[in-house]
């Protein structure tokens, strides 16, 4: 009634607004916002009240994969209320029914009086071998005693031959249900998790394995109002399943028989024969996670749609994110309601031992997995009585937020030139068009048009990676043969010879041969200069083509003349659909970014986007490629989500247009895997990046340079999560790649060499670090054309090298270096900046120049505190805290500890083990911090 | 649609309209899982038009069923948002029907589905087909996200490619209707 006199887009802004924020903040936005509006504040305060009420569960429409799929009808006819069964149970009511079949309420009324629960197995779910294993199962089951499993009273068959189990009643809730709906606390559901943990424990003693746990089957009932967890369907699985060699085990007859989203990945594997009791550890590892994270790890929610094959590669190969990751991820804030307390308080409680013991149970190798529930229960209560847990990896945190910072340019520039691998495939495709479009024109030449069609057809659709799909090695040889023709074949015809010399300089350019490619955009520039004079579309286009490829040789002064050269002809003397315009705009949009002038690109692309949106409408063929070049320059900013939103849209398009395996889509992709990495989504990106490395090496074939990107991505990728020795694998294949193809003097090869050294020295390989440091700033690039950030950032790199080694004075030179240039190429608060910033304080510091290095470290956690999206700092007061005590200065450093600490550093085990801190572990102050440290994480909410 | 056309929700089509009330019973859940798992089909297999043909008899008997006219589907954005709303029909009618007939089984629609809904009485999936409505008048784009999501069974990410909105702005939208229609469910029938 109230909204007669307010719109709703009003009061739905606001209200969104507000939802996101907390009480305080809320009401000093509404006090902003309605400060003459008293009917707007009443309708979004009341609806924000409304908000509270909502329950967790309400509207959620997203169906849980929770019971074993069923599709059709039941094929047998099952009990009737009313009925007596097996001469002893009076059925009451059907309880539910699954994949296996129906469960029934009933009173047994011989030889004692009780309520059972009924399970009969489904006709079409047993056979003899069935019945014999059932029978040796049955004895099992019956010798199972303990206060979390349901008791398995008796089982037999009826006389026409389908088992039936009676089994103790449990009129209980799934246990992540009645954790909901009691909105128990993190450590009231890991006090009942523990105790189905003991369950399943007592059962593997028995060797009974379940098979098939899941919230469904741990109901919760309370006994003297207190609850306790009640496991049902023990071992009926193996029971019931047949095992037979090379049969998928958990489908017989059309029925799952495990529940996808719970069963062990060598459940899923068809592969897999032995399954043995670790199988229920990933299991609770799944429950687990849902109870503490509100969502199962890998989304199983689509499952129906998937065939059969992808989902259990899926099961098999796709890394969960750890649960703090998951809920921080989920904007809903329901999960967190669920367990009383707030997202960001919930997120805390998880990060660390809980998503460390949470990720051990789930691991895909088994043998990696806890060994047993009793092992998992163990570290639960470890984490309870905070006491440290054993799976715990030393300094992986530490680790990877210093590791955050220091990869970012390789990625940037990576990210980077895969795309132009992609714009080149819009170029030709345009090329194509353009051609066919001539041939139309001219009915004369429709011959020779025809010809040449057909040379282009056999020769180029194969030869371009676009449509090699793993043949590249012939298409090599297949494009070197039409090349040569080319130049004899087609000579009499000077406009069709450029045009092809044009369309291959593209697709040498695809397969990484640049020279040649170099040298055919020449010619081809060089023949419509003549042909059409400088002013021509055709000119004008050559001329924005030779300049990409001269950017992809790494000839960034020479390209941006050109591609400047082609902008101002065409604003000159505009073409029809200023095509020319819009793709010389996106390239030199593209150089701008690499030498560093993010505004100039950044308004160029935007410009590019306009135009192209205008001239050639909304889906036009250079939305892909404006977008995704638009997304690297907001990348290369740190506008992770802005960037986010563009690579969707490019990646988006491209699926639509050219498919999943084009080129164009795997670089966009690989883009967004990089976005998802910067926003902490890291499982989500090592799984993209996967996907598009095994997609790029069965579309290049081996060797190919956009495989190299993806590699050293992935390697950036390893190292943040301390797998530093797979990520010097990638890297090294990544540089060989490179250098047989851009030889030594190529940026690209340099930033390969930086990534390397990084690795390296994560792996404590610390002369091999600079050795490679070294070399890469030796080189042609860092010598004689020293421009852009890559250079001083390499020197960040060495400097830190060299500290680390003891050469304070030299390390304080190279830094300065790297420093001074940074402040002046990419300004003061850009994260490259600050870290050289910081790495320049740490030679100071550790060459006992404390007081200045005080000061710059000052200065960096201003900048980034200014700077967007940089968290809590925790982080650089730890490193600030690492420098005082190198230093010698115990108070200060202790100091910056608890600053590091107050804002949120928690690594414990790092702080034990950092040679850094070595000075002050003899100090009591040091074992306080400790203690402190590792004191309950409900201190966190008092503070 | 001729007559002889296979598949088991025409034969029962032919059933029901040859009197037999329980073979409408019997086709709701199978049209509507139909439905349901073509609208994901689609969504995620970008495939072209022509897979709109092998369903066209899926969307005619359905049609024919609640007394529509055949429709030309326009683009997957276009079926998507049928099947939403087919969806939303089948389930409300059952509920209103079931309410009215204080009986049983007048319509079953998988107890999974169901039980994926929150929604847990008839009362309550009646009083938000209401407010939807209302809320439709006042948003229609709101309107039909809430349709997608919470009867289509799309997940936002879905809803922002079929619509051509940005995830965000799915994602106010939604957050903002479920308090809207909470609020407007609890005015009309205090629980």
């Amino acid at each position: 009634m109230m909204i007669t006199n307010v719109s709703w887009q009003q009061v739905k802004d606001l209200l969104h607004q507000a939802m996101l924020l907390d009480p305080e903040q809320r009401i000093r936005l509404l006090d902003e916002a309605c400060s003459s509006n008293d009917i707007l504040r009443a309708e979004v305060e009341n609806l924000l009240a409304a908000g509270e009420e909502v329950r967790a569960s309400f509207l959620q429409s997203t169906p849980q994969a929770g019971e074993p799929y069923q599709y059709g009808i039941s094929a047998w006819g099952g009990l009737a209320s009313g009925q007596v069964f097996a001469e002893r149970f009076q059925i009451l009511r059907k309880l539910g029914e699954g994949g296996m079949g129906q469960v029934w309420l009933a009173d047994q009324v011989f030889p004692v009086r009780r309520q059972v629960a009924l399970k009969l197995i489904k006709a079409g779910m047993y056979d003899e071998a069935v019945l014999q294993r059932f029978q040796s199962e049955r004895q099992a089951l019956a010798i199972m005693d303990h206060p979390a499993i349901a008791k398995v009273f008796d089982a037999g068959t009826t006389p026409q031959g389908q088992p039936y189990f009676v089994m103790e009643y449990v009129p209980g809730l799934p246990i992540t249900e009645y954790c909901d709906q009691k909105k128990l606390k993190i450590g009231e559901r890991l006090d009942l998790f523990i105790e189905a943990c003991e369950g399943v424990q007592h059962a593997h003693q028995k060797a009974i394995i379940h098979r098939d746990l899941k919230p469904a089957n741990i109901l919760v009932i309370e006994v003297d109002g207190k609850p306790v967890p009640r496991i049902i369907d023990f071992g009926l699985a193996k029971a019931t399943t047949p095992l037979v060699a090379g049969d998928i085990p958990f489908t017989q007859c059309g029925h799952f028989m495990g529940t996808p989203g719970y069963i062990s990945p060598e459940q899923a594997d068809p592969g897999v024969e032995d399954i043995d009791t670790r199988t229920d550890v990933y299991s609770l590892g799944v429950v687990l996670y849902v109870l503490l994270a509100g969502s199962q790890p890998i989304d199983m929610r689509q499952w129906r749609q998937q065939p059969l094959e992808q989902l259990l590669r899926r099961l098999r190969q796709e890394e969960p994110p750890p649960p703090s990751i998951r809920v921080n991820s989920d904007r809903n804030t329901s999960a967190a309601e669920a367990r009383g307390t707030e997202p960001r308080h919930l997120t805390s409680l998880l990060r660390g031992d809980l998503d460390w013991i949470t990720m051990k149970a789930l691991e895909k190798d088994r043998r990696r997995r806890y060994g047993a529930p009793s092992e998992l229960a163990a570290d639960l209560r470890r984490y309870l009585h905070h006491e440290p847990v054993l799976t715990r990896p030393a300094s992986a945190g530490y680790r990877m937020r210093k590791y955050v910072r220091r990869h970012r340019v390789a990625v940037g520039i990576a990210a980077g030139l895969v795309v132009l691998l992609a714009a080149f495939s819009v170029v030709q495709a345009v090329q194509l068009r353009r051609i066919t479009r001539e041939r139309d024109r001219a009915n004369r030449e429709r011959d020779r048009a025809t010809r040449m069609s057909d040379f282009m057809t056999d020769m180029f659709r194969i030869s371009d990676p676009n449509h090699a799909r793993g043949n590249s090695v012939t298409a090599r040889e297949m494009l070197d043969k039409a090349s040569k023709d080319l130049g004899a074949g087609l000579a009499k015809d000077p406009e069709v010879q450029s045009q092809m010399m044009q369309v291959m300089a593209s697709t040498y350019s695809n397969l990484g041969l640049y020279s040649r490619a170099h040298e055919l955009a020449q010619s081809a520039l060089d023949a419509n200069l003549r042909l059409h004079g400088p002013n021509d579309a055709e000119t004008l286009e050559s001329m924005a083509k030779f300049g990409s490829i001269l950017f992809r040789e790494g000839r960034f002064p020479e390209a941006e003349k050109l591609e400047r050269q082609a902008i101002a002809g065409e604003r000159r003397n505009p073409s029809a659909d200023q095509e020319p315009l819009v793709e010389a705009t996106d390239y030199l949009g593209f150089i701008l970014i690499k030498e560093g002038h993010y505004d100039d690109a950044e308004k160029l692309l935007r410009e590019a986007v306009d135009v192209g949106t205008r001239r050639l409408g909304p889906e036009n063929k250079y939305f892909y490629l404006s977008h995704n070049i638009l997304g690297i320059a907001l990348l290369d900013q740190a506008r992770y989500a802005e960037a986010e939103q563009e690579f969707v849209k490019a990646v988006e398009y491209s699926r639509r247009t050219w498919g999943s395996d084009d080129p164009r889509t795997l670089t966009s992709t690989a883009n967004l895997a990089i976005t998802f990495e910067k926003l902490g989504r890291l499982a989500q990106a090592e799984s993209l990046y996967r996907e598009v490395l095994a997609a790029q090496q069965r579309v290049y074939g081996p060797g190919n340079v956009a495989t190299a990107y993806t590699m050293e991505n992935l390697g950036a990728l390893l190292v943040r999560e301390s797998r530093p020795a797979e990520a010097e694998k990638l890297s090294r294949e990544a540089l060989a790649i490179r250098m047989r193809i851009h030889g030594p003097d190529h940026p690209d090869t340099f930033v390969s060499k930086l990534n390397l050294g990084i690795e390296l020295f994560y792996e404590g390989k610390i002369r091999e670090a600079e050795k490679v440091q070294r070399d890469a700033l030796a080189t042609k690039i860092c010598v004689t054309a020293p421009e852009g950030p890559n250079c001083p950032v390499g020197r960040t790199y060495l400097a830190r090298t060299l500290t680390k080694e003891g050469h304070y004075a030299e390390a304080e030179k190279v830094a300065r270096e790297g420093y001074d240039a940074l402040l002046r190429l990419s300004g003061p608060q850009h994260p490259d900046t600050l870290e050289a910033e910081l790495a320049l304080a740490r030679a100071l510091a550790f060459s006992r120049r404390y007081a200045q290095a005080s000061q710059l470290f000052r200065d960096t956690i201003d900048s980034s505190s200014n700077a967007a999206g940089q968290g809590h700092l925790g982080g650089e007061w730890y490193d600030f805290a690492c420098v005082a005590a190198a230093a010698g200065r115990s108070d200060d450093a202790f100091q910056f500890l608890n600053e590091a600490i107050r804002r949120g550093y928690k690594d414990v085990d790092n702080l034990i083990t950092d040679h850094d801190l070595e000075n002050l572990r003899r100090d009591p102050r040091f074992q306080e911090l400790v203690a402190e440290l590792r004191k309950p994480p409900a201190r966190a909410a008092t503070r | 649609m001729p007559e002889e056309l296979p598949g088991q929700v025409t034969r029962l089509l032919h059933h029901w309209k040859q009197g037999d009330g329980k073979a409408l019973a019997d086709v709701l859940p199978l049209v509507y899982q139909e439905l349901r798992r073509l609208a994901h089909y689609h969504l995620q297999s970008e495939r072209p038009d022509h897979t709109l043909q092998s369903t066209a008899l899926v969307h005619e008997a359905y049609l024919r069923l609640i007394g529509g006219k055949p429709l030309e589907l326009q683009n997957r954005a276009h079926l998507i948002a049928v099947v939403s709303r087919l969806m939303r029909q089948v389930l409300v009618d059952c509920a209103r029907e079931r309410r009215a007939s204080k009986r049983d089984g007048g319509c079953r629609i998988e107890v999974e589905d169901l039980g994926a809904v929150a929604i847990t009485g008839d009362a309550e999936l009646i009083a938000l087909d209401e407010a939807l409505e209302e809320l439709s008048r006042l948003d229609e784009r709101q309107g039909m996200i809430v349709e997608m999501k919470f009867f289509g069974g799309l997940t936002a990410p879905e809803i922002s490619r079929v619509m051509g909105l940005s995830r965000a702005t799915v994602d106010r939208d939604w957050a903002t209707a479920r308090v809207w229609l909470h609020r407007q469910m609890s005015r009309a029938a205090p629980l």
